[in-house]
């Protein structure tokens, strides 16, 4: 199938690199400029190659030059949206090229024609021939194929230009991808060795909560290293798809959480929230006595307005636990239109930092951003329910809403104590918190459950634990 | 072939990393130095300029991550990938990877990962690599070098310098960490007093493969900052590196 090809093409190149001193040429890259580009077409000419641009056998050692690599698609059931896919797919068939280099996607490919290949005859024409037939192989879906290869500066620009407006709108397209579009949602078990029963769900619509990765990378690292830490999960029946519960979700998560865990919410705070490892670069914490959720990021230095550092929180948090009222999280994740979309979403947030309420600026609600103070604006729980009231926060209707007037005293553990001074909720006209279920997360202090408890209190008095 | 060089912080594994590259150079092999020691200076030592290391690599990634930069189709692994070649610094003799930094704070198990598998992939395209690693055993129980064939342990005559390295031939047998070979090599040896420093070191039980003796001129580089790689081919510590290089050949 090759044999018209002056060099061997097969899988055991993959991965190949091309030392500078062994390199006939660099195309593209740091240095230069480059880009490759998939279409769907309908007027191609199956087996067209054609080189636009100086060949190998025209340039000269040592060099760097432009490179675009241009291939045509057709076929019956060939679907615009499949571009990106087949797209994905030249990075590794390229490297199948004895002698030939190829590094990542998009604008930003790095190639690399090796001395030996050079040699041996090799020309941009057979690698433009064995990317055509690899393709077809791979995509049967492919009736007919054409590949131009630039290497002529204006026309690898203007080619730059096309190929930047469609990966535009891919990237536009992919950011509406959601929970729904989707049959495989991944996990990720990393984290395990000091979080043994952390699982952490990675959808198109919550990325991991250390942030480092979303479903797209999930995608590419399960087939990278398929037996690694990160796997499919077919994410089954929807249970309840504004709380974001799967049946297979529950199943994978409880195997692979040893038991432990059995029931993810994925977009809740409440109930069943997604555990923690140890690495969320956030946390989204309760404040039962607003009915609100506050959110403080690792960078955050001072301490919550409850009275604790984020150092504390996630301490509570962490480990792979469950904790109701807890969810550690990654900043991506607050730009998800799905974020904590069963408890209310940006509606219920009445803290955070103003580091991050910039960075997400775009994604609050404009009438809100004003409404939710900051560490500038509220230190304390009193500081923020005076905001709230002050600037008409649409918190307040839902305590308005709220008929039962209930409060919870519960004793802390030492941790969540630490607080400079003592701390009193004087203010009786509003319930504190109803839960069918609420804990207080605990390391070394106790952990107190309350199911369907009514508890009421004129007072609530938190002391510093005397030592 | 890998080798690691180890040992404690300030015994002469630089010196050793460099010169035995300088002896390994050959223009059918394509060597690459790892300076895997944050706070090490083999770049230097080699007559090289680093401007961005792994680590900054990592933190850019984790800041564009963030700052949410990053196209949503395309993946890290792929990006990470360019960027550790982007940050490799060719010369027509050897490729040098520089880890740099160690990490801040957060959660950096994801990225370390998808690094691990990147750096295992480009090594394989080189015939050998030397890696300067990390001062001390954490490099061990971080099992880093656990691939390693060769582990060469520097020591200098310091007691202290003679406890680490029988902390790693221990630490690598305790962890079933099984190296082809595992020598130890003396440096900062005075003339004359050999036999001594021999009897003591002879009880780690490791096979001494070569001794570096106290040189003037090392420490006139060193003070100047002249790069250890251009040490003459006749100078002392330069020879006794190129009998562990014929060592080499035999495994």
């Amino acid at each position: 199938m090759f044999e018209d090809i002056p060099v061997d093409v097969s899988p055991m190149h993959e991965g190949e690199r091309i030392r500078a001193a062994n390199m006939f040429v660099e195309l593209a890259g740091p240095k230069s400029m480059g880009a490759e580009l998939i279409q769907v077409a309908d007027d191609v000419e199956d087996g067209d190659l054609q080189v636009v641009g100086p060949e190998l056998s025209d340039m000269t050692e040592g060099e760097i030059y432009p490179l675009g690599i241009s291939v045509k698609i057709q076929g019956e059931k060939l679907e615009k949206e499949l571009e990106g896919v087949i797209e994905r797919r030249i990075h590794e068939l390229s490297n199948y090229v004895k002698g030939f280099m190829h590094l990542n996607q998009r604008d930003q490919i790095w190639c690399r024609v090796s001395k030996e290949a050079k040699e041996a005859g090799f020309k941009l024409v057979d690698f433009a021939r064995a990317l055509s037939i690899l393709l077809k192989e791979d995509f049967p879906l492919i009736e007919k194929i054409s590949v131009t290869i630039f290497t002529d500066e204006s026309e690898v620009e203007s080619f730059l230009e096309t190929a930047k407006a469609a990966y535009d709108y891919r990237d536009s397209r992919a950011r509406e991808l959601s929970d729904e579009d989707v049959d495989v949602f991944y996990g990720c078990t990393m984290c395990q060795s000091f979080a043994p029963s952390h699982v952490c769900v990675v959808t198109p619509d919550r990325t991991a909560l250390c942030g480092a990765i979303n479903w797209f990378d999930c995608r590419a690292a399960a087939k990278m290293d398929p037996e690694g830490p990160i796997f499919e999960i077919e994410k089954g029946d929807v249970l309840d798809s504004t709380k974001g519960e799967y049946s297979n979700v529950n199943t994978i998560v409880a195997e692979k959480s040893q038991g432990e865990t059995d029931r993810v919410f994925l977009h809740s705070l409440f109930e069943y929230p997604h555990t923690s490892c140890g690495c969320f670069e956030a946390v989204a914490f309760y404040i039962p006595e607003l009915d609100g959720i506050g959110i403080v990021s690792r960078d955050f230095r001072g301490e919550t307005p409850l009275g604790i550092p984020f150092s504390t929180m996630a301490g509570q948090c962490s480990g792979g636990k469950q904790v109701e009222g807890f969810v550690g999280l990654s900043l991506e994740y607050m730009r998800s239109p799905k974020f904590l979309q069963a408890d209310g979403a940006y509606e219920r947030i009445i803290w955070l930092p103003k580091e991050i309420k910039e960075s997400v600026k775009e994604y609050i609600p404009g009438e809100l951003y004003d409404k939710i103070p900051t560490e500038e604006e509220a230190e304390s729980i009193k500081d923020i329910k005076k905001f709230l009231r002050v600037n008409e926060h649409p918190i307040r209707e839902r305590l308005k809403q709220s008929k039962e007037s209930i409060e919870t005293e519960v004793e802390p553990d030492s941790d969540i104590s630490q607080l400079e001074e003592d701390y009193e909720i004087e203010d009786n006209d509003a319930p504190v918190a109803y839960l069918p279920q609420m804990s207080v997360p605990g390391s070394d202090g106790v952990r107190i459950i309350l199911k369907n408890a009514k508890v009421y209190a004129e007072k609530v008095i938190i002391k510093k634990e005397q030592k | 072939m890998i080798i690691a060089v180890s040992g404690k912080g300030g015994t002469g594994k630089t010196l050793v990393s460099s010169l035995l590259i300088k002896s390994l150079i050959d223009k059918d092999m394509d060597i690459l130095a790892i300076d895997a020691d944050p706070d090490s200076n083999l770049p230097e030592a080699l007559g090289i300029e680093v401007d961005r290391t792994v680590g900054d690599i990592r933190e850019e990634l984790k800041k564009d991550t963030a700052e949410g930069n990053i196209p949503p189709e395309v993946n890290k692994w792929d990006i990470l990938d360019y960027k550790i070649m982007e940050s490799i610094i060719e010369t027509p003799e050897f490729d040098l990877l520089v880890m740099g930094r160690p990490e801040g704070s957060g959660c950096y198990c994801a990225v370390n990962n998808i690094l691990r598998k990147i750096i295992e992939r480009l090594s394989s395209n080189y015939d050998i690599i030397v890696i300067d690693t990390e001062a001390g055993l954490e490099h061990l129980s971080r099992r880093t070098t656990q691939n390693v064939d060769l582990m060469l342990v520097v020591t200098d005559p310091s007691k202290r310098g003679i406890l680490t390295a029988q902390r790693i031939e221990e630490l690598s047998e305790d962890l079933e960490i099984t190296f082809k070979k595992q020598y130890l090599i003396l440096n900062r040896v005075k003339t004359g007093n050999e036999d001594e420093l021999l009897e003591e070191v002879n009880k780690i039980g490791l096979e001494i493969v070569g001794i570096i003796h106290e040189d003037e001129l090392i420490e006139s580089y060193d003070r100047e900052g002249t790069p250890l790689i251009n040490l003459p081919d006749d100078s002392q510590a330069f020879t006794s590196i190129l009998k562990i290089t014929e060592v080499l050949k035999e495994i």
